[in-house]
């Protein structure tokens, strides 16, 4: 006889087990980290003229005042115009503008903190050809 | 009677933990980089992790169809910045080829971590830690080690996200590592030199930090990874011998869990002749409980 089924589950318990693992896969909104979905413009891309704004789309909804993009440029001189704010059509996307950007390699670097006080950061480049 | 006396103090508390509302450190993180926990070795971060369940099932390579299923757990608590305690075990199903099942626990493992230096910017980092198998705590039906063993341990991990842009396809490769003697509290164990490492190749950090190739769910949520674990004897009858596995495979990572699965390739015929399968899930508790876990005990990281 295999002593195994000894540990099998009774129905009330395995129901409160099934209740307990789904707790554990639900999704929410508010847990996880803030890590990015994708931009505009594009991670590693090549535009062709200057973008007027750097948007990234977060996985989570970011907490607006403690969090910020910043566009450096080849020299490592912050060239955007200190705006950062959300989106307002999508909460999940932060937004800084930027001026007229001469041809050149820039890094867009990116702090924020998620809703489950998270603080995730992180960086990428974009290139405006000439 | 006694809980609902208790249950009063009991919801304070959990309240309180629950309303604490300091910045956590997310797990595995570093600068850009994000280290997944990995299968066959243990990752450098002395941070809070809840593996609840990890499931493997295994085709002992060892052994004709020896079948083993295990069910284990691991918790790790930050107790002090940068300073983490561990606990761990798992219970073992064996079934033998043309024998009945064998199960039981494993020894308890407790381990103490430390990360000594970090450094986000080149996404590197070195932990010291000391593992520990209590003996006799296991179940003699599978053979536990009624002698317990201690392990020094020396962790690394270095993302290559700091390489030049002329080798950008190369950034998304990260390597862990670790290695550790251990020693055993009786003549009846052998001192083992263990090493291993894992080389990896993170889509999510290609498509986030270095290059919107268009990948897609799940596909961009994957890492594929190589792992090898290796224990090279060094007393007793076998001393000299090296045996490890090869473990090529891929994570898929999820906010709230991992997903792993691993060939496990005998490195040699002292391993033995067949190719294994290990498929293992974390949850990540600091996630699901952000208030609650992802701070140290006493103190917070600067």
């Amino acid at each position: 006889m295999n002593r195994r089924i000894d540990i099998a589950l009774r129905p009330k318990s395995a129901f409160h087990v099934l209740i307990l693992l789904s707790l554990f896969f639900a999704p929410s909104a508010v847990w996880a980290h803030a890590f990015l979905d994708r931009a505009e413009p594009k991670v590693g891309s090549e535009v062709s003229k200057s973008p007027e704004q750097v948007k990234i789309w977060f996985t989570q909804q970011p907490e607006h005042a403690f969090s910020t993009i910043k566009v450096l440029n080849g020299d490592g001189k912050q060239v955007d115009k200190n705006d950062t704010r959300t989106d307002p059509d999508d909460s999940k996307a932060l937004v800084v503008s930027v001026p007229s950007l001469p041809p050149g390699t820039y890094k867009v670097v990116w702090k924020v903190l998620s809703t489950d006080t998270h603080r995730t950061e992180g960086s990428f480049k974009f290139t405006v050809k000439p | 009677m006694l809980l609902s006396r208790l249950r009063a103090p009991i919801g304070a508390a959990l309240c309180a933990l629950l309303l604490c509302r300091a910045v956590a450190k997310a797990h595995g993180i570093l600068g850009d980089r994000f280290f997944p926990p990995t299968i066959a070795t243990d990752d450098p971060f002395a941070v809070d992790e809840f593996a609840l369940p990890t499931v493997s099932w295994l085709k002992n390579p060892g052994a004709p169809s020896d079948h083993e299923l295990d069910a284990g757990f691991e918790f790790d608590k930050e107790i002090f910045p940068r300073f983490a305690l561990g606990v761990s075990n798992t219970f073992i199903w064996h079934k033998p080829h043309a024998a009945s099942s064998i199960y039981g626990w494993d020894n308890l493992s407790l381990t103490a971590k430390y990360e000594l230096w970090e450094n986000p910017e080149h996404e590197a980092i070195i932990s010291v830690g000391l593992g520990a198998g209590i003996g006799g705590t296991g179940s003699r039906a599978i053979g536990r080690d009624f002698f317990s063993t201690f392990a020094p341990t020396f962790y690394f991990g270095k993302g290559f996200g700091d390489l030049p842009d002329s080798l950008a396809p190369l950034q998304p490769l990260a390597l862990t590592g670790t290695f550790d003697n251990t020693f055993p509290t009786s003549s009846a164990g052998a001192n083992a030199f263990e090493w291993g490492f894992a080389l990896e190749y993170s889509l999510p950090y290609l498509q986030s930090h270095v290059r919107d190739i268009g990948l897609r769910g799940p596909l961009k949520d994957m890492i594929p990874l190589v792992e090898f674990a290796m224990s090279t004897q060094e007393n007793r009858p076998g001393r000299g011998i090296t045996t490890g596995t090869i473990n090529p495979g891929v994570l898929y990572e999820n906010s709230y869990f991992q997903l792993g699965a691993e060939a496990n390739i005998p490195l040699n015929r002292a391993t033995g002749p067949h190719v294994g399968v290990t498929i293992q899930m974390w949850i990540y508790i600091d996630d699901i409980f952000p208030r609650t876990f992802g701070h140290p005990l006493f103190g917070e990281r600067s």
